[in-house]
């Protein structure tokens, strides 16, 4: 015979052929996954082709990006090189965009629990029958207890979309974390305090000395910003670091002031105090633009030299040596804002005292000051107006209570959570999640969870699984960043010391979505037919959303493409011209170091301290960072990038450890205060480079779900250790450094001296 | 169409090669997400008169005990499968791609997708479905079973020798701790008897 068939021995298959089972007729039943198709011999789709319009989301950055694709493959991602804001760079993290893409644990299709929630059973299910299911029950839940009885918790570009719908549904609750948990402060006190917001926009190539206050770029990579902060140094600008820890800015300072914890705004409070008494400050720009400059001297009165020393535990020859350094180069200073402000519970007021540096140095809309960049703009999706028994706005529970007034926009989400578990001041009875993974971003995991279990419906949507989607009632599989359209970024080239230019690139797909996974924008559509909204919807698909967006700019998709994903045009420069005043968007149309709308609302005037709470005995404050190759939990599985760094290394003072016997690579958990230990374990490292009484880990370790196969209980999560919570009275944002903690090793708890 | 061979010749039945036609596209269908379109108790007598013929008892008994034991088969089986294959708490067991196993990192659409999908080309074939990657068990048995319909007898074996079994085995290891459900315990044992080489 022929055919060499050895197990598969024809004895057997004859005695299948001959016994007559119907296996082709029930095979016949079924369909076929693979089928004719013209011969390709081999080599012939070996050519890579480059396919442009990629804007990466491994971040909130935004780096323009190129896919070298490979027949369907995609096999490599590179900045776009016409990009002048990240150039043909991309971060580690950026690179390994791929892995996200291909990561076998991603979702894939939509599916049911018919489980429990937190211990999921999955069932796959079809696209109609779980849209089906989110429009009956979301439906039931505006039926009883109308919009306001849905909460929305979500994060990124992909949302842009569903929130319009969720508004045009007039659900008056929404939570974002990049506000409630990160950046919220740092916009707010800027708005209230100069009238604009700067985000990162701080000429640090052009200046001559920059202020970096717990800010520690080099660790948060985000690229034309770290650029920033090298060619500043390059340029020969000063760098002051003000830090507990000896990070990887502090590593390039000129001046690191190791600064004891929760400091920071005394330590602000006092660099402005010298400057006043010595008369060094930029007096006729504070003079001209600021309110309140004479009350602001007298209230910083008490921060001398010496108490700021004192209490910031830093030599007061540092505190003059900085003021000095800042007064002499001011106004071509970077006073960085910063970004993630959460940290005491008392960061608005922090950050007011930063702004009110900045003014009296007046360190903006010049070079090396931050500045207002000129962008282009573009448009916005909405849904139709349509009248809502209840005002959303006046239904929102910060505005119901009279709670927060200075909040950044959205409700606070532990009064969303107290909300969800209390059913007052009204039951919330369904919650979506988009893109987000609240275990993870709110303290108080506990609470977290009781708020879950006792919701009607969840549905949650997400590009991997997370910890959060175990809670899913209806889980569904969003197509990530690189397989879909709908953000647009709008920049200029990243040194504004530079020709000015400005630059436009709206996010295409560089390759087609796998499985069943779907845009946000043919989501929500197929949500809203089902929810009898079809007359109502704005635009047909995702590309008619971004080309939407564009109108505006006279750009279609089909330009953008044809000139490689990027729009350039000449911009015009943010520094004032010689004559030119600067304006401020303030109630008072001037820079507000007194406030009367936040004395109004019964809440200092002046920006002002108030302690932070001291570690108990035997525990250290545990503070917490970025690692440069992970954005927080969401890289968590990515192969490439735990590879590189798969924890989170326990820095603890090498003295310290010392007494404690602990040395490097010892694996330790931590404990906190109120007894709270932490789930999985993680690595010390003893250093000089932090201070005593905290210790540091980076954020986004220690996954709880296992579906995430990489990242599974590898470090520590710092979230499930913050059980107390601090939320200030002007946003509602609770700090995130403000739990203590100590070291349990081989089960014995050990406490950390002082 | 090549000629049929002596030993079909000297039967009236179906063609060797035919016949593993069929039980390839039966495995293949083994392998597929669970739907009501096909699984049925046709499907399944099929199984379990395929066991009875093979001789293997023990495996169509458990087959024959879940049946009688388990009301809603389908979604008994939709539950597990996806445990199994898709995406699961408390985590996915066993991706059923081939290139999860066969490259240096676990992931889809690797070098060895490529390999696979440009093998069904050269052989005149593509996958239906451009969303599901190549190497998806399911396909390459289909696939398998397309070769052995246009008796490409030595491009079937050289498949499987080159690109089925090499993650196939690491597959089945992963697998087998967790096979506890008498369908996917039996429908991997099945796929490896029709696979595995000769001792």
């Amino acid at each position: 015979m022929a055919i060499n068939l050895t197990r598969r021995n024809f004895l057997k298959t004859a005695s299948i052929a001959a016994a007559g089972i119907p296996l082709s007729k029930v095979v016949a039943k079924a369909g076929t996954g693979i089928a004719k198709a013209p011969l390709i011999p081999p080599g012939s789709f070996k050519h890579t082709k480059t396919v442009t319009g990629g804007i990466c989301e491994m971040c909130f950055w935004r780096c323009q990006l190129v896919g070298k694709v490979r027949g369907d493959r995609l096999v490599k991602l590179e900045g776009n090189p016409k990009s002048i804001d990240n150039g043909q760079n991309l971060c580690a993290r950026g690179n390994a965009g791929i892995k996200l893409v291909y990561d076998p644990d991603r979702l894939k299709y939509p599916m049911k629990n018919i489980g429990k929630r937190g211990a999921p059973k999955w069932q796959k299910i079809s696209w109609d029958e779980a849209l089906n299911i989110c429009a009956d029950k979301l439906q039931t839940t505006i039926d009883k207890y109308g919009p306001k009885g849905i909460a929305v918790w979500y994060h990124g570009a992909s949302t842009h979309y569903p929130n319009a719908y969720f508004d045009y549904l007039g659900v008056p609750n929404k939570y974002e974390p990049a506000f409630y948990q990160c950046r919220g402060q740092t916009a707010m006190a800027m708005m209230q305090t100069l009238g604009f917001v700067p985000n990162e926009d701080v000429d640090m190539p052009n200046s001559k000395a920059m202020l970096l206050v717990g800010c520690h770029i080099g660790e948060n990579i985000h690229l034309s910003h770290v650029k920033n902060f090298l060619k500043g140094l390059e340029n020969g600008s000063k760098a002051v670091v003000v830090d507990p820890r000896f990070s990887a800015a502090a590593a390039k300072a000129h001046i690191w002031v190791k600064i004891k914890p929760g400091m920071d705004t005394a330590f602000l409070l006092g660099l402005m105090n010298y400057m006043f008494d010595k008369g060094i400050y930029n007096k006729s720009f504070a003079k001209k633009y600021c309110l309140g400059l004479n009350r602001l001297k007298k209230h910083v009165a008490e921060w001398t030299v010496e108490k700021t020393a004192s209490e910031c535990d830093i030599p007061a020859a540092q505190i003059v040596e900085v003021a000095e350094l800042l007064a002499k180069n001011a106004p071509n200073v970077s006073i960085h804002p910063g970004r993630h402000a959460a940290w005491y519970g008392n960061d608005f007021q922090r950050v007011r005292a930063n702004a009110c540096l900045t003014a009296i140095l007046g360190a903006m809309d010049c070079p090396g000051g931050i500045v207002r960049i000129k962008r282009m703009s573009s448009g916005h999706v909405h849904w139709p107006e349509v009248e809502h028994k209840e005002d959303p706005e006046e239904m929102a529970l910060a505005e119901l209570e009279e709670k927060f007034p200075f909040r950044p926009p959205g409700t606070p989400p532990e009064l969303m959570r107290d909300t969800m578990i209390s059913g007052k001041p009204y039951p919330i009875k369904s919650l979506i999640v988009w893109g987000t993974n609240s275990i993870k971003t709110m303290p108080r995991q506990e609470r977290t969870e009781k708020a879950l279990a006792n919701m009607d419906f969840i549905l949650v949507t997400d590009v991997t699984p997370t910890d959060i989607t175990m809670w899913a009632d209806i889980l569904l599989p969003e197509a990530s960043y690189l397989e879909r359209y709908d953000h647009i970024e709008k920049g200029t080239q990243w040194n504004q010391g530079d020709t000015p230019q400005q630059f436009l690139s709206a996010r295409m797909p560089l390759i087609d979505p796998m499985f069943e996974r779907k845009d946000p924008v043919w989501m929500i559509n197929e949500l809203a037919r089902r929810m009898g909204h079809e007359k109502d919807i704005p635009v047909k698909n995702q590309e008619e959303f971004v080309n939407h967006l564009l109108k505006e700019t006279g750009l279609t998709i089909a330009k953008l493409r044809k000139l490689d994903g990027i729009y350039i045009q000449p911009g015009e420069s943010p520094y004032l011209k010689k004559g030119e005043e600067p304006k401020f968007d303030t109630d008072s149309g001037k820079i507000e170091l007194y406030s009367e709308a936040m004395e109004d609302e019964d809440f200092p005037a002046l920006p002002t301290y108030t302690k932070t709470a001291e570690p108990p005995k035997g525990f250290a404050r545990m503070i917490y960072g970025r690692s440069p190759v992970h954005t927080f939990n969401r890289t968590a599985n990515n192969a490439w990038l735990v590879r590189e760094i798969p924890e989170n290394p326990l820095w603890i003072n090498d003295e310290s450890a010392q007494k404690m016997g602990l040395k490097d690579g010892d694996r330790v958990f931590l404990e906190n205060q109120d007894g709270k230990k932490s789930v999985s374990s993680t690595v010390v490292k003893t250093t000089p480079g932090i201070r005593k009484d905290c210790v540091f880990i980076a954020h986004g370790f220690g996954t709880f779900n296992p579906a995430m196969t990489v990242g599974y209980h590898k470090g520590i999560d710092d979230n499930e250790l913050n059980t107390i919570i601090n939320r200030e009275g002007e946003t509602g944002i609770s700090g995130m450094r403000i739990n203590f903690v100590r070291v349990v090793k081989d089960g014995k708890v050990i406490d950390i001296p002082a | 169409m090549k000629p049929d061979t002596d030993f079909n010749r000297e039967t009236s039945s179906p063609s060797v090669s035919t016949t593993l036609a069929d039980i390839f596209a039966f495995l293949a269908l083994l392998m597929r997400y669970p739907e009501k379109s096909f699984f049925d108790d046709e499907f399944l007598d099929t199984l379990e008169n395929l066991l009875d013929k093979l001789d293997l008892e023990p495996l169509r008994q458990k087959i024959s005990v879940w049946r009688s034991s388990v009301d809603d088969q389908l979604l008994d089986a939709q539950v597990e499968y996806t445990r199994l294959f898709i995406n699961a708490a408390p985590h996915l067991i066993a991706p059923p791609y081939g290139s999860v196993y066969l490259e240096s990192e676990r992931s889809l659409q690797g070098k060895s997708t490529e390999t696979t999908r440009d093998f069904y080309r050269r052989y005149g074939f593509d996958v239906v479905n451009k969303a599901e990657p190549a190497d998806h068990i399911t396909l390459e048995l289909e696939f398998l079973s397309c070769l052995y319909r246009q008796e490409e007898i030595t491009a079937a074996e050289t498949f499987v020798r080159t690109l089925f079994l090499p993650w196939f085995e690491q597959f089945y290891q992963q697998l087998m701790p967790e096979l506890r459900h008498p369908l996917y315990e039996v429908s991997i044992q099945l796929i490896s008897y029709f696979v595995q080489e000769d001792q």
